[in-house]
């Protein structure tokens, strides 16, 4: 830890809420892809507040791949107000600070994020992380024992009846992730 | 930065924020939330959070005050009162404005299917009853709330007819003159007024002289023009109120087959309503079809003429007509078309030997597209009853011909059992009065709606004294007759798809479900009290003059039994079986709709509660 502004990140989580996050990036490699956006929501009980969403788009080194924009649907003149990387991260970090993560396949946001604040900070993310596929795999694979566990995201959604809040970008998968963590711990 | 983080809504980067776009687009596809003015809209949707509760939450009760409004994204939550399902609300719903307000209420609000919803906290909700539209929809009593829905359903095109007054019509002048004026100095009046009649006052008394009277009386007769104009009027006046609705105007015109109509106002004669200028501002064919009718000469005509009356509900409806004038136009027509099927089959001396009388929602004046022919003729007593079979079996074949579908029960003129003559209905009218069985209180239901023909009216009227006199103060057999208002549950929770009936498609049967607890309830009523009426919202009415109902019951009970016939009328267009016209599937209609027709299932209930308070029902077994 290289910057004493950020040790809130270690500070003991004072109330029961959680962060559920997302990102939209350029591509699958966290090596050399880029983060387009971060979208964010917190979870207090057994609500989403939604009332204090955190979404930043951030600008790029190198121009959007064609494919890519397709599934994300953000385009060049959509960054053309977009914040630098390094003042995103860090609203991102305040957004955070020391809650637990929940996400999908969080380990790649996980590592898109590390992979800026490691030569910022010189640490990555120290928070508890919480992977929804997980506790979903484990709550049937209790009812199926030796069944094949579809985990693919819109898999989930059906099964558990949740509503496809449409556009695919950032905030809606932290949204329809936070539904799928409050229906999957919430009896 | 704000401690909890940065808030996306003060759009930080200018960046467009798709996500909080789509909240946006649900809550203002809401009612009434599109009220709202695009700024206010904007601060709420930054206010509302979305929560999830598992199945059998208790959301709200009388001991857990009401801590946000909610709006379903997805679930359902039944509202209980007394133990009994009382509302259902389902995804795009919102829920509860009283408990906020009043901060208190009967009802128990308890998720019934795992709910994701939208929360707009309690102040944030009240500070938003500060807009006097949004206030005016959430603290309004049923009826101005459901006319507000219909009003809303009727959509931008609040049609003309709807609202077209006679006051918003061309009137011609009316020539009002004294019934000792000479006929000459009328006729110099009428033709400065460039009036089409002259319109006669005697005392109190008007009437009417028109163009034929002046050609067969004076032209063709013996009166001079120097006479009193007294002598040659002839037709009474027949006169409609300057507030009155336009469509109400056709509606006596086709009635009564006249031209024009005298408009009054404060009972003051203001001008004439010609036909033709009534008929060229709607444009549309409904007295046409009733002059074809008219001219029909052959079964073919009348066939023919089955498109028109289609197309007329069609272009009716379409038009935001209300379903209760509609099905009245349709029922005077077809009444029209009985009467000259009666005259093709009948001989003009068996026709004061008898009377053609329609029952069920034919005799109500509530049927739409063709339902199903429930018929009986009365014979004059001392007449062979034999000698009506053949001309009875020709009529029936030539409406079966025309397209009134037969009647499964068999309730037509073809079946002995409606081909009777006066004594004979007597005794079963005296049967109907002892016996308790299912197939007595069908049979009675149906007479009780008698709406008569063609033939000798006094005979239905000799029936119908006969049948309240036998039917008065027996409180033991009303009840029982009454009893069948409870014999369907109302499905009210079937908005949330389970009990759906499976073999009809998930679909709710809107006949048994409510429109016949009502019908035959308020025709029950209207037995006990002797109500002469046999449509059911006249007959609501005249039960509110006698007292039995409240005036607000009762304007409840007429709108929603509109509601439910409109959504009928709609299923009923849409689909080619009879049989299938019942059945609705909630999920398939607006949602607007949806509201207005849980709105009037709620009203269904209070009505049965009423029944059975009313006839002590929980004591007939």
């Amino acid at each position: 830890m290289n910057n004493p502004e950020f040790e809130f990140l270690f500070e003991e989580n004072q109330n029961d809420e959680y962060i559920v996050f997302d990102t939209e990036t350029t591509g699958l490699n966290p090596k050399e892809d880029e983060i387009l956006s971060i979208g964010a929501v917190k979870i207090k009980g057994n609500k989403i507040i939604t009332s204090e969403t955190f979404e930043v788009f951030v600008k790029n080194s190198k121009e959007i791949n064609a494919k890519s924009i397709e599934i994300h649907g953000i385009r060049e003149c959509d960054l053309k107000n977009a914040t630098n990387v390094k003042e995103a991260i860090e609203d991102f970090l305040h957004f955070i600070g020391s809650k637990p993560l929940i996400g999908y396949y969080l380990e790649f946001d996980v590592a898109m994020i590390n992979k800026y604040i490691k030569p910022m900070l010189g640490i990555t993310l120290p928070n508890e992380m919480i992977e929804v596929s997980e506790i979903y795999f484990e709550k049937e694979i209790t009812l199926i024992p030796q069944g094949n566990i579809d985990l693919r995201f819109d898999t989930i959604l059906k099964n558990y009846d949740i509503p496809n809040m449409g556009v695919h970008n950032a905030v809606n998968d932290a949204i329809m992730t936070a539904m799928i963590y409050l229906k999957l711990t919430t009896k | 930065m704000v401690e909890g983080g940065i808030n996306p809504h003060a759009n930080k980067y200018g960046v467009i924020i798709l996500s909080i776009l789509d909240q946006r687009k649900l809550i203002e596809s809401i009612h009434p939330f599109e009220l709202l003015s695009s700024s206010t809209l904007d601060d709420l949707v930054k206010k509302i959070d979305i929560a999830y509760y598992p199945k059998d939450t208790l959301l709200i009760s009388k001991n857990l005050l009401s801590i946000a409004f909610y709006i379903i994204i997805k679930g359902s939550v039944n509202e209980i009162i007394d133990d009994e399902i009382h509302n259902v609300y389902i995804s795009g719903d919102s829920f509860d404005a009283d408990s906020l307000i009043y901060s208190k209420g009967d009802s128990k609000f308890v998720v019934d299917e795992d709910l994701i919803c939208y929360e707009i906290k309690k102040d944030d909700f009240l500070e938003l009853m500060q807009n006097k539209k949004v206030q005016g929809y959430f603290l309004s009593d049923f009826i101005s709330r459901h006319k507000h829905l219909k009003e809303y359903d009727a959509g931008g095109d609040l049609t003309p007819f709807l609202i077209s007054k006679v006051s918003d019509i061309f009137l011609h002048s009316a020539c009002v003159v004294d019934a000792d004026k000479s006929i000459y100095d009328s006729l110099v009046k009428q033709k400065d007024l460039k009036a089409k009649i002259i319109i006669v006052k005697d005392g109190d008394n008007y009437s009417v002289v028109t163009d034929t009277d002046l050609r067969d009386k004076v032209l063709l007769g013996d009166i001079n023009i120097n006479d009193n104009i007294r002598k040659v009027a002839s037709s009474g006046v027949i006169s409609i109120d300057i507030n009155d609705f336009l469509f109400n105007a056709l509606l006596i015109m086709t009635h009564s087959e006249i031209k024009r109509l005298v408009v009054t106002e404060d009972e003051k004669i203001v001008g004439v309503l010609e036909q033709l200028d009534l008929l060229s501002y709607f444009a549309n064919h409904s007295h046409l079809v009733a002059v074809q009718i008219d001219k029909a000469n052959s079964l073919e005509d009348l066939k023919n003429l089955q498109n028109d009356l289609r197309n007329l509900i069609v272009s009716l409806k379409s038009k935001g007509v209300k379903v209760r004038y509609i099905t009245k136009l349709v029922s005077a027509l077809n009444l029209k078309i009985y009467k000259k099927v009666f005259e093709m089959c009948v001989d003009e001396s068996l026709r004061d030997k008898c009377a053609l009388i329609v029952m069920g929602s034919e005799g109500r004046e509530e049927q739409t597209t063709k339902t199903d022919q429930d018929n009986a003729l009365i014979i004059k007593n001392g007449v062979d009853t034999s000698i009506f079979i053949e001309p009875m079996m020709k009529l029936n074949k030539a409406l079966l011909e025309i397209g009134f579908p037969k009647c499964d029960g068999d309730v037509m003129v073809s079946n002995e059992f409606w081909r009777r003559d006066v004594s004979s209905f007597k005794k079963l009218i005296n049967s109907w009065s002892t016996s308790m069985s299912e197939k007595s209180v069908q049979e009675l239901s149906i007479f009780l709606d008698s709406k008569y023909v063609a033939g000798d009216e006094l005979l239905l009227k000799e029936l119908l004294q006969y049948l309240r006199r036998t039917f008065h103060s027996r409180d033991d057999i009303l009840a029982h007759i009454a009893k069948a208002v409870l014999n369907f549950e109302t499905p009210l929770s079937l908005f949330s798809g389970f009990v759906l009936e499976k073999e009809y498609n998930n679909k709710l049967d809107l006949k048994k479900g409510g429109i016949f607890a009502l019908v035959h309830g308020v025709r029950t009523l209207s037995l006990q009290y002797g109500v002469e009426a046999t449509n059911t919202i006249e007959r609501i009415k005249e039960l509110n003059n006698l007292g039995i109902i409240d005036k607000n019951f009762a304007t409840e009970l007429i709108e929603s039994f509109d509601s439910l016939s409109a959504i009928r009328l709609g299923a009923m267009l849409e689909s080619k079986d009879i049989n299938q016209s019942n059945y609705i599937n909630p999920k398939s209609l607006e949602k607007i709709q949806r509201d207005l027709l849980k709105d009037s299932f709620k009203i269904i209930n209070k009505f049965k509660k009423f029944m059975s308070f009313h006839f002590h029902l929980e004591m007939v077994s």
